[in-house]
């Protein structure tokens, strides 16, 4: 009790301090800081080069996109382009910029940009991260300028969600960048040694200060295109600071002490100790993230062990009553404190849009489990040990990333409830890296849980899950041409939704993709974890988003209410 | 036992070390027997449980004898809370026999003390999982002590075989062996412990998984003691008796052992405790990379690794079981290192 | 001279072959740059495989071994492949914030445990003896992450001191209001830093005064009128230096490898969250360099270790190869 006291009065204090008062003649909603916690320091600035998440949080602020998807809704709004329009048989886009449109240096911003811009990022040479979500069924799309403020995007073919691909793409400044990419030197700039003055973008906000492993000052960029309901140019806040902070439990202690203004993603078990009426916690419910237990069944050296426990991983009754055995309600309470949903498909609740409900949510059942065994054609031996046909002990090994520790947990209670159908399971938890070369590299597992979260609601962000091709088709990834009937028909159903533009369509084919996934089971389906997050009571228009940045994704709306300013 | 104390006095205070020493060990030995549960064994609908509590009174003040415990509740809506409900209570029995599960059957099982079913008595309290934490802190301490003591000896006895070398004999052997020490202190651990996890088998049985911590640490671990061990030879070496048993025509093998020895065990012995306690709290960090002690078998690394949470210092104290475990071990090894330790005066000539 | 020329070659040939290890551990072991996007599903392997090939990271170990020891010899220790610039502009600040921590600590550890240790063996096998080996035993047995984030708690919720990180924002740099600032920034790590080495310290200080200074020798020495802490400060202290010299060289040397977790754990910008940072991230010649720069450390402290114990002891042959021709017998 005390010690909440004590917080509370420290949370005022610390309020009074950091608060800078509003500019006179600033609305009652400017000013003020926002300090939020990343993991790791930002490594660069540079678009083109960063590939991890605190780099592209604070990339994502000083940056904008052409079309936007809206992190609430899921659906496409205009951000730099006021505007779009596709050609009948859906292969061109015409976009129209914003008129008047400027970089945080105050330069103009033209469709020479857009296309300078379009130019680097499918530069084989750069590499990009962002050049894959721009070629269209293998060939990159075509940018040209029509007038200053109109541009045309072409496309191989017809790609159903076109307007999606722009959300993220960064649109990067000639007159800044022009001469280091003639030059070949462009992904060594905009590093976090650059002067933050040339670091330039169209985002909410630009790079003030960087303190190198410790944290990011971005200031309010005066030149940002957005304005709120009542025409006052957005953000609201003056600066947003962004620390380093590498542990999950100090973040928690920081934003306890007041250090910190929001806490995003806590655990469940953080978010319980900061429920209680203190903290702004807000519970968005399910996310896109799925985690799931998946065996591996790409051909394995005949006669090897691996081989030979294949002969179990195939079948899939095997798999069905790996399913039956497994208790998800369990992982929901103990791993994710009931702040999680169990899953038997990969498309969360979160999700509506593009959910099959009519897949069966089958509780667990150990008697299932083993009347499917024994319809396999497995025994069990006198002291409840699961036999095979030819009589071999029945066990498994599953690895796990040892940085994921709530895939541990599922690890280890699916490791008790599988010993109740008479199955040994080792586990494995791997250093990160060492756990993706075995996975994605050596193939060289038994089975593994993992979780992918989708960056975006659409079925097209995970094609390289299900299509059998794929290079994440966990189970079996990089397959010539499908080995099995049903992966033929996922192929056949993703690559049609893909073209087909009219959604009721593309809808029923991926519920039959999800009927297939939830009949053959070569993912079994555990938990997706609810998004939580936290933050000081008086930050105004907080609402966390399912998609990722769950919290500062309408950053520039977010606001300190006047009452918390003195 | 000169100042301070009187020999009786010492002499009690010694007995009493040496009781407390033996009945540790006693308790860690026989485990299985003391722990009224097996450590896997998850109790999901408890977790989080603070320790039961022994009840002596009932709810019309009767006094008895036996211990009882009484149900606990799970508060609706709270995040696993839990409070008693002495409407139903059971016995603590001593000495009983049960049927529990074994392998993927039952068997029969005797333990010291449990609480007749279906209530429980978990004497400090559950885990994440429901795992009772008194048993998981005995079966924990086998292992882990076991490892820590069986590493610290590795490591202590390349210390001082290599430590001796390289302070008795100096110039070629003491470059060579402190380039080595050196190496082996500089080599980025961290890099190499992947390379190694990588290098065995994915399913490491138990007992390969702790051979191989043992090694690993005894490895990592000999440089330090290595370097005071040296520093104390090559003092020890200068000094006059040693001058004078070298004079007087001494074998070499029959200085290090008579004179020169005696100050090393000292050296050594502290090392020893400090080892063994940095040995047990290294498994958290080898589990990082993969190499800890595989689940379920419960080990103090991995318990710690749990209880190194904000949660566990606020709220679910009784995770910190471990860390006290630690703490009485760490006492009890050092009263008995300085109480073993030769009086060098004994051996000096 | 000799001498010096001596530890300046071994020096040398430690740090080729430390620097040359971990290349090869690197290239032995499992995982890659860019390996979280192997993961991603939106992005296709052959643009990691660009990205690798960018970097030349695929080429033998020997030839990318032989290119950044040759640009090492320039002062250049290659380039970071997470943050796109020289390692050597992001190495020697975070050594020197790690250094201003360690060092601090160090000082604290070393006053504390020689001072303890003095007192404790003036009042030698009394109860304050027992007791301050007892309290050492029992600190010793406290893990320093748990140290840390007790500290870390009560400081979130006293908010007598800051929960992390090194300076606050908005505070101008080179006032006092900055120092001050650091200073409580520091607190938090410098304690769990001294909690956790100062034991270790303590019990050897405490074993190595017992040992150098047999009863009989004290007695007689007391017996002729010396005064108990002189002859503990002036005769002990000398008999005792010889594994302290050691142990402070060990000190001096773990400098910057000492509490890579602690500064994980607190948010301290040093070289250990860097180090972490790079291991993951397989940011191959940030760790090689992290790598070098400590081995350096250690090999000087060693040096230096081995000079006190020569300086304190003279018999002693400490700064190695002077008595080498008398060893060859």
């Amino acid at each position: 009790m005390r010690i909440g006291a004590f917080c509370v009065l420290l949370c005022l204090a610390g309020l009074a301090e950091q608060r800078t008062p509003a500019p006179a003649g600033g609305s009652a909603r400017r000013g003020g800081q926002l300090v939020v916690a990343e993991r790791s320091a930002p490594r660069s600035f540079n678009p083109v080069v960063i590939t991890d998440n605190p780099s592209k949080t604070v990339l994502e602020r000083i940056n904008a996109d052409l079309i936007h998807i809206n992190r609430r809704t899921f659906k496409t709004e205009p951000a730099l382009a006021a505007s779009w329009t596709a050609s009948r048989d859906g292969r061109e886009y015409t976009l129209k910029l914003r008129p008047g449109l400027k970089f945080s240096d105050g330069h103009a911003l033209t469709a020479d940009d857009v296309v300078f811009t379009f130019q680097v990022y499918l530069d084989e040479k750069l590499a990009a991260p962002q050049r894959d979500l721009l070629v269209v069924a293998g060939k990159p799309i075509g940018v040209r300028k029509v007038d200053d403020l109109t541009i045309v995007v072409s496309l191989a073919e017809a790609y159903a969600v076109a307007d999606r691909m722009f959300d993220g793409i960064a649109i990067l400044p000639r007159h800044v960048l022009g001469a280091a990419y003639a030059a070949g030197t462009l992904a060594q700039q905009w590093t976090v040694a650059t002067a933050p003055a040339s670091i330039v973008g169209t985002g909410p906000f630009r790079v003030s200060e960087v303190v190198p492993g410790e944290r990011v000052v971005l200031e309010r960029n005066p030149h940002y295109w957005k304005r709120d309901g009542h025409g006052e140019a957005l953000p609201y806040l003056d600066r947003l600071v962004l620390l380093t902070v590498p542990s999950t439990d100090a973040e928690l202690l920081r934003f306890k002490a007041g250090e910190l203004d929001v806490m995003s993603r806590p655990t469940a078990e953080q978010f319980e100790s900061l429920t209680g009426g203190q903290y702004n916690t807000v519970d968005v419910g399910p996310g896109l993230e799925y985690n799931f237990l998946v065996f591996n069944l790409s051909d394995g050296a005949a006669g090897t062990p691996l081989a030979r426990r294949q002969a179990w991983f195939g079948q899939e009754d095997f798999r069905r009553a790996m399913s039956a055995a497994i208790d998800r309600q369990a992982i929901v309470k103990l791993v994710y404190r009931g702040r999680a949903e169990p899953l038997w498909g990969p498309i969360t609740g979160a999700n509506a849009a593009w959910r099959n409900t009519s897949i069966p949510h089958p509780p667990r059942s150990v008697d299932r489990a083993r009347q499917l065994l024994r319809q396999a054609g497995f025994t069990w031996r006198d002291d409840g040990t699961l036999l095979d046909r030819a009589g071999t002990q029945v066990e498994f090994n599953i690895i796990v990333s040892a940085s994921r520790p709530e895939r541990q947990q599922m690890a280890t209670l699916i490791q008790s409830d599988l010993a109740e159908i008479g199955i040994r399971v080792t586990i494995s938890p791997l250093e990160f890296g060492a756990f993706v070369d075995r996975l994605t590299r050596k193939r060289d597992f038994e089975a593994c849980i993992h979780g992918i979260g989708s960056g975006d609601a659409d079925p097209n962000s995970d094609v390289n899950v299900w299509l059998s091709s794929g290079n994440l088709h966990l189970w079996n990834p990089n397959a010539a041409k499908p080995p099995t009937p049903w992966e033929a028909q996922i192929d056949t159903l993703m690559r049609n939704q893909m073209s087909v533009r009219a959604t009721g369509e593309r809808k029923r084919m991926f519920n039959e993709v999800q009927a297939l996934l939830a009949e053959h089971e070569p993912m079994i389906f555990l938990a997706s974890p609810h998004i939580l997050v936290a933050a000081k009571p008086t930050l105004g228009n907080f609402q966390p988003a399912v998609l990722p940045h769950y919290a500062l994704w309408n950053v520039d709306e977010l606001y300190w209410r006047a009452a918390s300013r003195d | 036992m000169r100042r301070g104390t009187s020999p009786k006095a010492a002499r009690v205070a010694r007995g009493a070390l040496l009781a407390a020493t033996v009945l540790l060990h006693v308790v860690i030995l026989a485990a299985p027997w003391v722990a009224p549960y097996d450590p896997a064994a998850q109790h999901r609908d408890v977790p989080f449980a603070p320790p039961t509590r022994l009840h002596f009174v009932d709810r019309v003040g009767r006094w008895h004898a036996q211990p009882f415990v009484c149900a606990i509740v799970h508060v609706p809506g709270t995040f696993f809370r839990y409070v008693e409900d002495c409407a139903t209570t059971a016995p603590v029995r001593a000495f009983v026999r049960r049927q529990e599960p074994f392998g993927f059957t039952t068997r029969e099982a005797r333990h010291l003390f449990s609480a007749d079913p279906p209530l429980d008595l978990f004497l400090f309290g559950t885990d994440e999982f429901g795992r009772d934490v008194f048993s998981r802190l005995l079966l924990g301490a086998r292992v882990s002590l076991a490892m820590a003591i069986a590493a610290a000896g590795v490591a202590l006895a390349i210390a001082v075989v290599t430590g001796a070398i390289a302070g008795y004999a100096g110039g070629f052997a003491d470059t060579a062996i402190s380039a080595g020490t050196e190496l082996v202190l500089g080599l980025p651990w961290l890099y190499l412990l992947i390379a190694a996890r990588a290098a065995m088998p994915l399913a490491l049985p138990p007992p390969q998984a702790m051979a191989m911590i043992v090694i690993l640490l005894g490895f990592l671990g000999w440089a330090r003691p290595g370097r005071l061990v040296r520093a104390t030879v090559a003092a020890a070496r200068g000094r006059e008796y040693v001058m004078a048993a070298r004079t007087a025509g001494a074998s070499t093998p029959r200085i290090l052992i008579r004179h020169i020895l005696p100050d090393v065990t000292a050296v050594v012995t502290v090392a020893g405790v400090v080892l063994v306690r940095q040995f047990v709290v290294a498994e958290t960090t080898l589990s990082l990379f993969g190499l800890g002690v595989p689940e379920p078998v419960p080990s103090w690394g991995t318990m710690l690794a749990a209880a190194q949470r904000p949660r566990a210092l606020t709220e679910t104290w009784w995770l910190l079981a471990p860390v006290v475990g630690l703490i009485v071990v760490c006492m009890v090894y050092y009263a008995l290192a300085r109480v073993l330790r030769p009086d060098p005066l004994h051996n000096r000539p | 001279m000799r001498v010096l020329l001596g530890r300046g070659v071994r020096a040398v040939l430690l740090l080729l072959a430390v620097s040359f290890l971990t290349f090869v551990a690197l290239a032995g072991t499992p995982g890659q740059f860019a390996d979280e996007l192997r993961l991603d599903p939106q992005i296709s392997p052959a643009t990691i495989e660009a990205l690798r090939a960018e970097f030349a990271l695929d080429e033998p170990v020997l030839t990318r071994y032989a290119h950044w020891l040759r640009a090492a010899l320039h002062g250049h220790f290659g380039f970071s492949l997470t943050y796109r610039i020289p390692v050597e502009r992001i190495l020697w600040r975070r050594a020197a914030n790690t250094l201003l921590l360690t060092a601090t600590s160090l000082c604290l550890a070393w006053t504390l445990a020689l001072a303890i240790g003095l007192a404790a063996a003036t009042a030698r096998r009394t109860g304050w003896d027992r007791a301050a080996g007892l309290i050492a035993a029992a600190l010793l047995a406290l893990p320093d992450l748990l140290i840390a984030l007790a500290l870390l708690t009560i400081a979130a919720h006293t908010g007598i001191l800051p929960a992390g990180g090194m300076t606050s924002v908005g505070v101008e740099t080179g006032s006092w209001a900055a120092l001050r600032d650091l200073a409580a920034h520091m607190a938090i790590p410098v304690a769990v830093l001294t909690l956790s080495t100062m034991p270790t310290l303590l019990q050897h200080v405490r074993s190595a005064l017992g040992q150098s200074m047999p009863p009989p020798l004290a007695t007689a020495l007391l017996a002729r009128g010396l005064p108990r802490p002189r002859l503990i400060a002036r005769h002990a202290l000398k008999l005792a230096s010889a594994p302290l010299a050691a142990l402070g060289g060990i000190s001096l040397g773990s400098l910057l490898s000492a509490g890579v977790l602690v500064e994980v754990l607190v948010g301290w910008p040093g070289m250990g969250s860097l180090l972490v940072e790079a291991v993951t991230a397989r940011d191959q010649f940030v760790i090689v360099a992290a790598t070098a720069l400590a081995t350096a450390a250690l090999v000087a402290g060693n040096a230096i270790g081995d000079l006190i114990l020569h300086a304190a002891d003279p018999r002693v042959r400490g700064a190695d190869a002077i008595a080498a021709p008398a060893a060859a017998q």
